[in-house]
């Protein structure tokens, strides 16, 4: 990802792509969707829509083609909220990951990074939003000066991504196609923030949002459109309406393969294509192929039973491990295939004992770790392997995946074997040795060992999975009893201490590389269930919460800052694989069972979608980095 | 007959405020508000929020305003023709509710027309054949109406209207005619989709109102006059058509008033079932995600429609039965 | 009308004089069966008239043997209420046979085998024929605690050693769905009751007051009542059941859900007895209560209330299925009893997808304990009423 390309062979590059693709280009069809357009003179042609250098869509994995235009894709969603999701399928990003989790530069033609502090973009030019109007340098600025710094519009400042230390960066447009970031210190978040499935955009298209900007069209006008639009005041108006994310407003301008062109509220959105998208084949065609995207909303419990029915193209939200026996059934008769994709989570059901919780008995107890361990050797994953997930998952702590470069096979075997003796061992060992009439263990303080886990009740995998795992512990004289929550009640739960242990599911990158942040792994924000307090204390920089104690995690907050700044990827591996190898020897989350799998139904027809990929969300967005773009039909393979 | 009609119209205002406050006092009352909800959905689905709009949302909706500030603002809103604005889309509340009002409105109307017909012929067999096996035959399978709960019926019938007829699953008509125009296979799709709904949520309707007629009709049947009309020779067939048939058409009008809330509220949990696109899911959504002023509207919408039926009904009923009219008021 | 004449003036009519013999002081003879009619207590006539409704006679026989369930629920169910068979997942229901390659053995089931259909992610049940597991009778099986005291193991059927009985399959977790059906009879069952316990109480003494004292505190009960009526029930149970806080033990929201549904059912026995007593309070027998100096509470209790309290339970019999069916309902949409709880609507819950509709369909079982209940009150309810007046 250090791509540090000397300006010779960077105008080689460009050249080489551009006479590429402009030969191509000549020979290449309008998508025939727009060519009627093209011939009514409403478009402009091809190649004064495509930037002058395109990206170059080819990918080396086998079963992968280039393919022909036309088609509709179907999905399914279940509430209006998720048309973000086409957002994150679509996936163009300034750089963006591939399928081999690599950073790329997608939108930029390319970029310098000098030690992770000084970054220099470069745009493709000529490249064009989705109305036609040039996307240029101009974008960045409007952001930078008139939205992020602009203390009407962001009254709290810039988003953390962009800070240091709370510090900000020195921003520069170097000029119509190039801007520069520089920091004092390194950034190691900026890159991976800009390849993110809900990704920091430090762009807008200010052409459009100029006219409701009080800067551009002064405050009276601005706030008057406001009123009549039913917002309070202009920048009310704004911010409803600068929501690159959110994807509902069909006149904003944008830089993905389809736009929405529905409005809110809707039961079915239509997305059709960007004429202006800045991706093509090898061949010189302008991507994507497939011409229209039809989001059905409906019911998330119908959704397995509408997909089984066919009525998809390509699913895999809502769509649960235990439908696949469902949606198997009606595969031939319904013409589509249900793939399973690995779940990139480090643990699919992960318990999380509350380090920061109010009770100092119980404190005393998570913090010990011959506890955790106990607890850990108390789980039988092989059981819950079988039950819940067919047998087909990975019984393992809570770490990263074997796909993982970062993945060490010691990280995933310890302290997670079934082992109820050695467990009550060390529970005595503890001291824990005085038991009630019932066989409980009692607590220093007399009262029997009742562990409450917490949940955001919404999932039967976990309230499964906890069944499971309250009998094991019954061996170890520890009863457990979950209780069910809302979701807002039970983090403010956790947060406050309330809560002795909660669970979740387990590290939400299984996937990591080098670069990525090891985030997750020290405490930097107060939303992680096994340390709230202290991740509070440093993501409000020292002014709250609680210092951390234990001398491991005060390691672990050093490894992080030793992260951030390190220089090269061989340092930045020394420090992550340091950070997992306490994990886990301190068995500070419990996980259970990894490679989950994900159901995938592809409509018979569909091409290009890899049978066996990874469902990530950070990073991957889900199908964003196997490019849904080049996902094709073959109506004459019927 | 004006006079009534007047203070009938003024005494629905006391109620429809009263309503207004105990639902806006329910929607309060769970813990957090919208945007805490909010986050803590994107958390389980593994994204992330910025804190900054969250604080900059929570100021601007104003959820940070004592409650009975929040009140008095929604019903000053309602008077004004707007009630609120829903976080959860983005847009002022009238926008979202759109058609689908007019959908639940529809779709209670055919069922109310269903379950008449099917409960008139059973209550007056009922009735005219007290005790018989045909009595008890149709009065099961009026009952078997009641205890079949709706979602059990909803899910099975949808399931196999699938497997047998192809019908797509969910909603009321193919996702193709969503926001069409409507033409005629627009209109056969939705008739397809609607006799689902419209027998799961009538059947449970069907049976209160037999019973009902049933008593009444029984009622009718020892008065003097019938036996009167037995005794002067009168055909049986005609006895019944003439003078307790009309006693009984009364009472569907006036039933109204016991269906009305009934049918509504089979409505809503079938429509969840079925992903219908009425007031239903859209409820259920806003009361999980505490979107406040979408789910206290809507409940002020479902409350002020079986209102203004009820006072409907009593009207038809005044208009139609002239012992209410001379005796002042209606005897219920 | 025809023929008649009236007799000339002063003239004589004719009358006809009877020569039996006469005794003014004697009381009329009454056979004994009369004798036992007109002597008969209100309860006894009604329960006469009852008698003679076949079909509420045996609802009601069926529903005291449900309710006589609950109470022995331990003994009946074969498993205990968490019991798992981890190799038993979504096994399909085994029925029970007598007879066994032409033999008859006694009840018995076949033992199944377990395959794992790789290629469709499916565990597949087949009974092995050559293996019957005979069943076990007032037997010793799976340990539990007798009403959460007494630790007993006693079962009136289990399965036999090495063997299972899953008469009505497993779920997901390979948990019995016949026992725990009938656990969660005991749930379901008795919210209904407390419910119309609490609602019954609510109806008669806020339609008691109203109906007596009349005046503006009549008028404003029925505002309060026209304004619950006009609620949609469902919204509002989900709009209430939202309230109750998440964190709240079990128990705490069982009893919840049964305030919440007793809340918007009272309306119409407040009504009933509200008519009921305006009309009764005008009757002399009151007046001349009030002038002997009762007081009211005395008065409705004692003198007007009897009159009509058939009607008020019959009514009240018919609401109980209401509260079933609500109860059921909310825990189906999720908002009302969860997990570790386990009642029908909870049971349903599970079945709620279209995995079990397609695939499990032995999972929607607890539907059928539903409509029997409900039915069952129904004609017990209406039979009830039909006997409440036995002077019709």
């Amino acid at each position: 990802m250090n791509v540090r390309t000397s300006l010779l062979v960077r105008c080689a590059l460009a050249l080489a792509t551009m006479m590429l693709v402009t030969l191509s280009a000549a020979a290449a069809d309008e998508p025939p969707s727009l060519a009627a357009d093209v011939a009514a003179g409403k478009l402009p042609p091809l190649a004064q829509r495509l930037p002058a250098t395109p990206r170059v869509v080819d990918i080396s994995r086998p079963g992968w083609a280039t393919g022909r235009y036309g088609g509709e894709l179907r999905m399914l969603m279940a509430k209006d909220r998720d048309i973000r999701m086409m957002v994150v399928y679509g996936y163009a990003r300034l750089i963006g990951y591939d399928e081999k989790l690599q950073l790329v530069p997608d939108i930029l033609e390319s970029l310098d990074n000098v030690g992770n502090r000084i970054f220099t973009l470069h745009l493709r030019r000529g490249h064009k939003w989705s109305d036609g109007q040039p996307f240029t340098s101009e974008d960045f600025r409007y952001y930078w000066e008139d939205v992020a710094n602009n203390k009407d519009v962001s009254p709290f400042g810039l988003p953390r991504a962009l800070l240091v230390d709370n510090r900000a960066p020195k921003f520069e447009v170097v000029d119509a196609t190039t801007v520069r970031y520089t920091w004092d210190e390194p950034n190691p978040q900026f890159l991976t923030a800009l390849a993110g499935p809900s990704p920091l955009f430090i762009y807008r298209p200010a052409h459009y949002l100029k006219q409701f900007h009080a800067k551009y069209v002064g405050l009276e006008k601005a706030n008057a459109r406001a009123v009549a639009a039913g917002s309070r005041n202009w920048a009310g108006l704004y911010q409803k309406l600068d929501e690159q994310f959110r994807n509902d407003n069909p006149d904003l301008p944008t830089l993905e393969p389809w736009i929405n062109t529905t409005p809110l509220p809707t039961t079915r959105f239509v997305l059709v294509r960007n004429p202006y998208f800045h991706r093509v084949d090898r061949m010189g065609r302008q991507l994507p192929y497939i011409d229209r995207v039809i989001v059905n909303i409906t019911d998330d419990k119908l959704i397995p039973a509408r997909a089984g029915a066919g009525s998809v193209d390509l699913q895999a939200r809502y769509l649960r491990f235990d439908n696949y026996t469902f949606l198997k059934q009606s595969e031939t008769r319904n013409h589509y295939r249900v793939y399973l994709w690995e779940k990139a989570l480090g643990s699919q059901v992960a318990l999380y004992p509350n380090l920061n919780v109010e009770d100092p008995v119980w404190r005393t107890l998570m913090r010990d770790v011959r506890f955790r361990r106990a607890l850990s050797l108390g789980i039988d994953r092989h059981e819950i392997n079988e039950v819940v997930y067919f047998g087909l998952g990975q019984e393992s702590a809570n770490t990263v995946l074997p796909r993982s470069p970062l993945f060490r096979p010691q990280f995933r075997t310890a302290w997670s074997t079934f082992d109820p003796k050695r467990a009550n061992a060390l529970l005595d060992a503890i001291g824990l040795t005085k038991r009630d009439d019932n066989g409980l263990r009692l607590l220093p303080d007399g009262r029997p060992m009742e562990l409450i886990i917490d949940t955001a009740g919404e999932s039967s995998e976990e309230t499964d999975v906890l069944e499971l795992i309250r009998d094991t512990w019954r061996q170890l004289g520890i009863a457990m009893f979950a209780r069910p929550s809302q979701r807002e009640v039970f983090r403010k739960r956790v947060f406050s201490g309330k809560s002795m242990m909660s669970v979740f599911y387990g590290l939400s990158n299984g996937v990591p590389t080098p670069e990525m942040s090891p985030s997750e792994l020290a405490p930097t924000t107060q939303e992680q269930l096994e340390w709230p307090m202290w991740g509070q204390y440093y993501e409000q920089n020292r002014k709250g919460g609680e210092k951390p104690e234990l001398p491991e995690v005060v390691k672990l907050v050093g490894l992080y800052g030793e992260w951030r700044r390190a220089s090269d990827d061989s340092e930045r591996e020394r420090v992550w694989l340091e950070m997992l190898a306490i994990h886990a020897e301190q068995v500070y989350t419990i996980g259970t069972v990894t490679h989950a799998l994900q159901p995938v139904v592809v409509s018979d027809d569909l091409r290009n979608v890899p049978a066996d990929g990874i469902f990530s969300w950070d990073p991957g967005a889900y199908f964003g980095m196997y490019n849904v773009d080049a996902f094709w039909f073959d109506t004459e393979g019927r | 007959m004006l006079l009534y009609v007047g203070k009938r119209v003024l005494m629905m205002i006391p109620t429809l405020f009263a309503i207004s406050i105990i639902v806006f006092t329910i929607i309060q009352l769970p813990p957090g508000n919208y945007l805490e909800s909010y986050i803590a959905e994107l958390q389980a689905q593994g994204e992330s929020v910025d804190q900054q709009k969250v604080a900059f949302l929570r100021e601007y909706y104003g959820l940070d305003k004592p409650i009975p500030e929040q009140y008095v603002r929604w019903v000053g809103g309602m008077l004004h023709g707007d009630f609120g604005y829903s976080f959860e889309f983005n847009m002022p509340v009238t926008k979202v509710i759109g058609d689908r009002m007019l959908l639940t409105i529809i779709v209670s109307f055919v069922t109310i027309l269903f379950t008449w017909c099917v409960a008139f012929p059973i209550g007056i067999y009922s009735a005219t054949h007290q005790y018989s096996w045909g009595d008890y035959g149709l009065s099961l399978v009026g009952f078997l109406g009641i205890a079949i709960p709706n979602f059990m019926l909803a899910l099975v019938m949808m399931y196999v209207a699938n497997v047998l007829f192809g019908t797509t699953i969910g909603g009321l008509m193919d996702p193709e005619f969503i926001g069409k125009p409507w033409t005629l296979e627009k209109v056969k799709s939705v008739l397809e989709h609607s006799w689902i709904p419209v027998i799961v949520i009538g059947t449970s309707g069907t049976a209160g109102m037999i019973r009902r007629l049933r008593a009444n009709l029984l009622d009718e049947l020892q008065k003097q006059y019938v036996v009167t009309a037995r005794a002067k020779g009168l055909p049986p067939g005609k006895v019944l058509r003439k003078y307790p048939l009309r006693m009984a058409l009364n009472f569907f009008i006036s039933d109204i008033g016991s269906l009305l809330p009934h049918i509504i509220s089979g409505a809503e949990i079938t429509a969840v079932v079925l992903s219908l696109p009425t007031t239903g899911p859209m409820l259920l959504n806003a009361l999980k995600s505490q979107d406040m002023y979408l789910a206290g509207t809507f409940l002020m919408f479902l409350a002020l429609l079986i209102v203004v039926g009820v006072l409907v009904s009593d009207l038809a009923l005044v208009a139609l039965d002239p012992r209410i009219r001379l005796t002042g008021g209606v005897a219920r | 009308m025809s023929t008649l004449e009236l007799p000339p003036a002063a003239g004589n009519v004719d009358h006809y004089v009877s020569t039996e013999p006469f005794e003014p002081g004697s009381a009329l003879e009454l056979s004994p069966e009369q004798e036992r009619f007109y002597l008969a207590s209100q309860w006894k006539l009604m329960w006469w008239k009852f008698r003679r409704h076949r079909v509420a006679v045996v609802s009601a026989v069926i529903l005291l043997v449900m309710y006589g369930s609950t109470l022995v629920t331990e003994f009946l169910a074969p498993y205990n209420l968490h019991a798992r068979h981890t190799d038993f997942i979504y096994a399909s229901p085994s029925p029970m046979h007598l007879v066994h390659d032409g033999h008859f053995i006694g009840p018995f089931v076949y033992a199944q085998k377990k395959s794992l259909d790789m290629k469709n992610l499916r565990r597949v049940y087949t009974p092995d024929r050559t293996q019957p597991r005979p069943l076990r009778f007032f037997c010793s099986g799976d340990p539990y605690r007798f009403w959460g005291i007494v630790d007993m193991s006693f079962h009136v059927v289990c399965p036999a050693q090495d063997g299972n009985f899953f008469l009505l399959g497993t779920d997901r977790l390979g948990r019995d769905m016949f026992s725990r059906i009938l656990y969660g009879a005991r749930i379901s069952l008795t919210i209904g009751l407390l419910g119309i316990a609490l609602s019954f109480t609510l109806g008669l003494v806020i339609g008691g007051i109203a109906g007596y004292y009349g005046g503006w505190i009549d008028t404003a009960v029925q505002r309060l009542i026209e304004v619950i009526r006009s609620f949609p029930e469902l919204p509002l149970w989900m709009a209430l059941s939202a309230v109750l806080p998440v964190t709240w033990s079990p128990v705490l929201i069982y009893f919840g859900i049964t305030a919440i549904l007793a809340l918007l059912d009272w309306t119409g026995l407040a009504r009933a007895v509200r008519s009921k007593l305006l009309a009764l309070r005008e009757e002399d027998y009151t007046t001349a209560a009030r002038l002997m100096g009762a007081k009211p509470s005395r008065i409705i209790g004692r003198h007007l209330l009897p009159g009509f309290m058939s009607h008020l339970i019959a009514s009240a019999t018919l609401s109980i299925p209401g509260m079933i069916l609500g109860e059921t309902a909310l825990s189906f949409l999720g908002i009302g009893l969860r997990p570790p709880i386990t009642s029908w609507g909870v049971l349903l819950n599970d079945a709620q997808n279209v995995n079990v509709v397609a695939l499990y369909p032995w999972l929607m079982l607890p539907v059928v304990p539903v409509i029997v209940v409900i039915l069952a009150f129904n004609f017990f309810g209406d039979g009830l009423r039909d006997a409440a007046d036995p002077y019709r």
